[in-house]
């Protein structure tokens, strides 16, 4: 586009003023402070603030307009500041970037110098128009004009609103007992605050539990965790709930009811001494060990791992012959009651076992809740080509670290069927970073424990060829890149190239991998009696119940949605809900507990204070026009809105609504509007943004297009950082802007 | 012209669309292609090292290589890339510009020249009916082949796409001109 | 599509090696659909497919039309379409599937078929006829007319390619892990063996045969050989080119390579038929290159 004058961003000042025509309105009229800010060059370079600028000066209540570097800076704020203590303005508006990102800011700055926040707007001149239109100084221009007279239009109609506060149940939720649970637990315990921490399974420790050694360091895991898991246990401010899961969650933040239900384990934990004749006499002995990873068996009573916490036997309902077959030897249930026959477990260990214990639900009010449910492997089917399941000498990465367990079905010794492998193949990005199985993502922690099995697998046989194929090595913790040196001075060679196929060798009990080097650009033909793969970790599918009680979003990857990924990575949309470790994405034990320490320290920050904050901009209910016919309840995601039976009119729950905006657009009388986003609020800003001046057609648009209307209401609620038309599987992201 | 990869997308879009040959952008030269290759592991077709000359506009250098032409299209790639590259049509697009530009050996171009004259590829001749009345069939199966006017219309399409020209046919001895002439123009 | 109670007429595309090379197969073929009650019409006037690897490699824009006034013809029948080969199931599966993906496309292709009047407007359905036996005729009623079951008959299992990949267009499930001959196979109460190279390709697709034949024949060996070592007694497959490979190929790669391979190479069809009592002759296994032993015969 030829220009007339070539604009220089160069030679615009870092700030100037032009007085508005308002200037010297009275005391309660609007009286508008519009702030343009250059964002260094962000905007400048771009848009002409100061044409801007002079423009928003123009415009109807304002008094001042100014333009400033950076008005996100100290000397910017201070601008505002000196306005309103002159009693200069009585409504600011400044043009600069997403809500997201500085409306928290500039509410603050208001609210400190004695103005009501909500007097606050902002007028998105960055991602909305420098940024995206950085080829259109012209039109980005005029653009940013525009935008500034909306926010001018919708300033002047602006209602005070008042923040309220909730009390907060001065207990925390911690669902999953992995070690980022675990450590979000400790520290809120270690505050002085009470957590019910529920974990479905008859131990915490999670995966974290199975695992060898910890990388870079080679530390032991159990000797790392162990002590850990026994202060959890003990922890007079926990209360442990095992084999339980979350059934029910209401509420808000402060007060979540919650409702959990406690399987039973037909075991007195008080009695049970943790010995072994319950096992030994149980018939049932060929079950696949779930924490052997299938590698060895189990009995149907059985405790998980010898560390585990608490240290109590467990009965397995689907497999015990009494509670699935009814009857285990000549014993019933009806025997045992009438002391008669009895089943080997009792006979072997007398009044610790009790089978007439049933489910129990549990009740209690949280004040935060702290999502920590992890991951699940892989299935090693995706990646068929590899024959995991075909053949034995195929298996996965958490198969290996149970053989690399000292507490492992081998004691620690590698070997497979009582053979010591000769030549190890390990193959990385096993069902990450792969399309054709439906999981993009990297799994971040797959290459560098396959370093250490790598390194340990050389350390135990020195003699065994040891191989890694691999398409990257991404070593990018502390310590990381040096420990990938090491391995590989220590005798792993790295080959780069992901391997196409396996086949077993004809006549042989060895399988051939074939691949190619890509470095030479030679295929091969690999023989090995181990095949490692490395699995990617994946979003937990038993966490989908509770991702709907909880109302949180999933990312297009399947894990949990933050609030934001970058500035707010434990927080969710709602809040007082956490989300923590490897249900948000997958990394490692270090980044995890991280993480957990994180999210306890968020629970804090409402816990300490007892009170949180809750949303001023949200539904209200004109009592007068509600006829009540409850359209409103069935849209409503929180569950905010519900029926008066007396005066049959619909009542919102304040501290429940999140002011997505809902019901104002199902709303068939327009009793339900948003607060903060008034039809007239939004309507003038409309106006201001399409220059309709035909008094005529705006009525039209107003009688028209209730519904309409309330869509762009919500659509501003979103802009604000409320979350708009999310729920479950929501996969866009919450908040539109681009930062 | 412009490089190779833009003419791919051009060219290969017209047909699968344009998004299915921008994947080829996605190589991450993870080697899994020529790991699995039955091709790759009896010649010198290196599919992996194909594609990143192919985004490195080695055009002369692919065309004129033979191992262009060992890819038996068996797809066994293309159902294992990681990145959902589609390998087999990029390879086929790859190949339809180099004929293009008179990279075509004689045997397949003779294979044109079977279609031309007889509707087939693998044309029936005096053996083969013996073969068919043997197993209670007809000597000749009522395709194009049985009937001038449908072999007309399969000349029309080869005419009309300019297939006879690109492979030098003689539509007077229904040949290829000049069988002298070796792989290229 | 008509069907008619208790008949079910498909259009029968035979493309160019069925017919013209093997007509056993086609002879097998049309003989066990009948025995199911199901009509084979002839396609009057129908080309080469045409080979989707072959001339797919050359010109899009001439194997296109070509592929689609195929189509036309079942079309005008209206029926859907049969094959027998896995380069004619691939060839017109795809035409139809990009033809009905693309309008621009279709509009191109359908001005060259007005020349001559046709036009294709994406009726027809493409079926491989081992899908038909194992979907349409079932398992459960192949297995009532098995008459001479071929127990302790040990079989490789050789797909092809163009039968299961791509999996997005062709919808047969992971390509990694089929089981539609291996079903087929074991209703005869043989044997499915599992072997080294079962996935691989028999050598022959995507003019790689064209150019440079004993490079092609060596792939087929390597597939053989592995099928031989895993104790198969023959191998069954869905595709009349990879017969042409599997079969002839046999005898010019005992030339090039001076050895003496003589590994029983069968059709779907002519193994069921076997099995289902049709005779050597009637499914065209005497006038072919690898020749039967009495085990698959008795």
């Amino acid at each position: 586009m030829a220009e007339e004058e070539e604009y220089d961003y160069t030679k615009i000042p870092p700030t100037g003023s032009v007085e508005g025509i308002a200037a010297g309105a009275p005391e309660d009229s609007p009286r508008i402070g519009v702030y343009v800010c250059h964002c260094g060059i962000n905007i400048k370079m771009v848009v002409d603030v100061e044409d801007v600028t002079r423009y928003a000066a123009s415009l109807p209540n304002v008094v001042v307009a100014r333009h400033y570097i950076f008005m996100c800076s100290d000397p910017g704020q201070d601008l505002i500041r000196k306005d309103l203590a002159e009693g200069r303005v009585n409504r600011v508006i400044v043009a600069s970037c997403s809500p997201r990102m500085h409306e928290p800011t500039f509410r603050k700055t208001c609210s400190d110098s004695g103005l009501n926040p909500f007097y606050y707007e902002m007028a998105n001149i960055r991602e909305h128009c420098s940024w995206p239109h950085g080829d259109f100084h012209k039109e980005a221009t005029e653009k940013a004009k525009e935008l500034v007279r909306s926010a001018v239009a919708r300033s002047a109609l602006l209602e005070p609103l008042e923040e309220k506060l909730v009390d907060v149940k001065p207990e925390a939720l911690v669902i999953g007992g992995g070690v980022t649970g675990m450590y979000a637990a400790l520290d809120i315990a270690n505050g002085g605050y009470k957590v019910h921490l529920v974990e479905k399974k008859p131990s915490i420790g999670g995966h974290v539990a199975q695992l060898s050694r910890t990388f870079p360091t080679l530390e032991r895991v159990a000797s790392l965790l162990t002590p850990r898991m026994i202060e959890v246990g003990a922890h007079p401010n926990i209360d442990l709930m095992t084999c339980s899961e979350v059934e029910e969650i209401g509420g808000y933040i402060g007060n979540f009811d919650v409702k959990v239900k406690r399987k039973p384990r037909y075991i007195d934990m008080e009695k049970c001494k943790d010995c072994t004749p319950c096992i030994e006499a149980c018939p049932v002995k060929d079950i696949p060990d779930e924490f052997n990873e299938g590698l060895s068996t189990r009995s149907a009573i059985y405790i998980p791992f010898p560390f585990a916490v608490p240290p109590a036997y467990t009965i397995d309902a689907e497999h015990c012959l009494l509670l699935k077959e009814g009857k285990c030897g000549d014993a019933t249930l009806e025997t045992i009651k009438e002391g008669k026959a009895v089943p080997p477990c009792m006979a072997a260990c007398p009044g610790v076992i009790d089978f007439e214990q049933k489910d129990e639900i549990e009740e209690f009010t949280a004040g935060t809740i702290i999502v920590a449910t992890g991951y699940d492997l892989v299935d090693p089917g995706v990646s068929a080509e590899y024959k995991y399941g075909v053949y034995p000498n195929v298996i996965t990465s958490m198969e290996f670290e149970r053989l690399l367990s000292p507490g492992g079905p081998t004691g620690g010794k590698i070997e497979l069927n009582g053979k010591e492998p000769k030549d190890i193949m390990f193959i990385s990005c096993v069902g990450s970073r792969n399309k054709q199985v439906g999981n993009e993502y990297c799994s971040r922690v797959c290459c560098m424990y396959l370093a250490k099995q790598a390194y340990l697998a050389k350390e135990q046989l020195p003699d065994a060829d040891v191989k890694v194929a691999f398409q990257d090595v991404r070593a990018f913790g502390k310590g990381f890149e040096e420990f990938y040196g090491d391995v590989k001075t220590e005798g792993v060679f790295y080959m780069r190239g992901l391997p196409g196929e396996i086949y077993k060798k004809p006549g042989s009990d060895r399988v051939v991998v074939r691949g190619e080097n890509t470095f030479i650009g030679e295929p091969y033909e690999q023989e090995a009696d181990l095949v490692v793969l490395g699995m990617g970790l994946a979003p937990n599918k038993d966490v989908k119940s509770i991702i709907s009680m909880l109302k949180l979003s999933t990312s297009v990857d399947g894990f949990l949605m933050e609030a934001h990924p970058k500035l707010r990575p434990v927080d969710t949309a709602t809040d007082g809900i956490f989300i923590a470790g490897c249900c948000a994405s997958p990394k490692d034990i270090t980044d995890s507990i991280a993480q957990g320490k994180a999210t306890a320290s968020g629970s804090l920050l409402y816990l300490v204070q007892g009170m949180a904050k809750i949303e001023p901009a949200i539904s209200q209910i004109d009592e007068e026009i509600c006829i009540g016919c409850a359209r409103c309840v069935d849209v409503c995601p929180y569950g905010a809105l519900e029926l008066d039976e007396v005066r049959h009119v619909m009542t919102v729950n304040e501290a429940v609504c999140k002011g997505c905006g809902g019901c104002n657009s199902i709303c068939p009388s327009g009793a339900a509007t948003m607060k903060h986003y008034r039809d007239r609020q939004v309507y003038a800003q409309i106006e201001a943004l399409t220059e309709i001046t035909d008094v005529g057609m705006l009525a039209e648009l107003e009688s028209a297009a209730t519904a309409a209307v309330a869509a762009e209401a919500s659509a501003g609620a979103a802009d604000t950082g409320s979350e708009a038309g999310e729920g479950e599987g929501a996969e866009t992201e919450a908040v539109p802007g681009a930062e | 012209m412009g490089t190779l990869y833009e003419d791919m997308v051009a060219y290969g879009g017209e047909v699968f669309g344009k998004e299915h040959m921008e994947t080829l952008r996605e190589c991450v030269q993870c080697g899994k292609c020529t790991g699995g290759c039955p091709s790759g592991r009896n010649t010198a077709f290196r599919t992996r090292k194909l594609f990143q000359m192919a985004l490195t506009d080695m055009r002369e250098e692919i065309f004129n290589s033979p191992e262009l032409w060992f890819c038996s299209t068996c797809y066994t790639c293309y159902e294992r890339c990681p990145k959902g590259v589609k390998t087999t049509d990029l390879i086929r697009t790859i190949r339809n510009l180099a004929a293009k530009e008179g990279h075509m050996s004689v045997p397949h171009r003779m294979i044109g020249v079977y279609v031309l004259k007889t509707s087939h590829a693998v044309p029936l001749g005096p053996a083969q009916m013996e073969l068919r009345k043997a197993v209670g069939l007809d000597e000749m199966a009522p395709t194009a082949q049985k009937y001038k006017d449908q072999l007309e219309q399969v000349q029309t399409i080869f005419k009309t796409t300019g297939y006879d020209a690109m492979i030098d046919f003689d539509w007077d001895t229904m040949n290829l001109k000049g069988m002298d002439k070796g792989g290229k123009k | 599509m008509s069907e008619e109670e208790g008949t079910k007429e498909y259009a029968y595309f035979l493309g160019c090696i069925t017919p013209n090379r093997y007509p056993g197969i086609e002879a097998a073929t049309k003989r066990i659909l009948k025995e199911f009650g199901i009509e084979t019409k002839e396609m009057m006037g129908a080309s080469c497919c045409p080979a989707p690897g072959v001339f797919g490699s050359f010109d899009m824009h001439t194997w296109l039309p070509v592929a689609a006034r195929n189509l036309a013809i079942a079309e005008e029948m209206d029926l859907d379409i049969v094959v027998t080969c896995n380069g004619c199931y691939g060839s017109l599966q795809e035409a139809d599937h990009l033809l009905k993906g693309n309008p621009k496309l279709k509009e191109k292709t359908n001005e060259i078929l007005g020349k001559f009047g046709r036009e294709f407007k994406g009726t027809t359905k493409v079926n491989h006829s081992i899908v038909v036996l194992h979907d349409v005729i079932g398992l459960d009623r192949l297995k009532e007319k098995i008459t001479k079951p071929m127990n302790g008959v040990n079989v490789a299992v050789h797909y092809g390619c163009h039968f299961l990949k791509p999996r997005e267009v062709r919808g047969h499930g992971s390509s990694e892990t089929p089981y539609i001959l291996e079903d087929l196979v074991k209703v005869t109460g043989a044997k499915d063996v599992d072997y080294k190279d079962k996935l691989m390709c028999c050598g022959a697709g995507g003019g790689n045969r064209t150019a440079d034949s004993v490079q092609s024949l060596e792939w087929m060996r390597q597939k053989l050989v592995s099928a031989i070592e895993e104790g198969c007694d023959c191998m069954v497959h869905p595709c009349a080119f990879c017969h042409l490979q599997l079969d002839r190929g046999q005898a010019e790669m005992n030339k090039a390579f001076g050895t003496d391979y003589n590994f029983p190479i069968l059709f779907a069809t002519q193994f069921l038929g076997l099995a289902m009592g049709l005779s050597e002759k009637e499914c065209g296994l005497d006038i072919q290159t690898t020749t039967m032993p009495e085990k698959l015969l008795k």
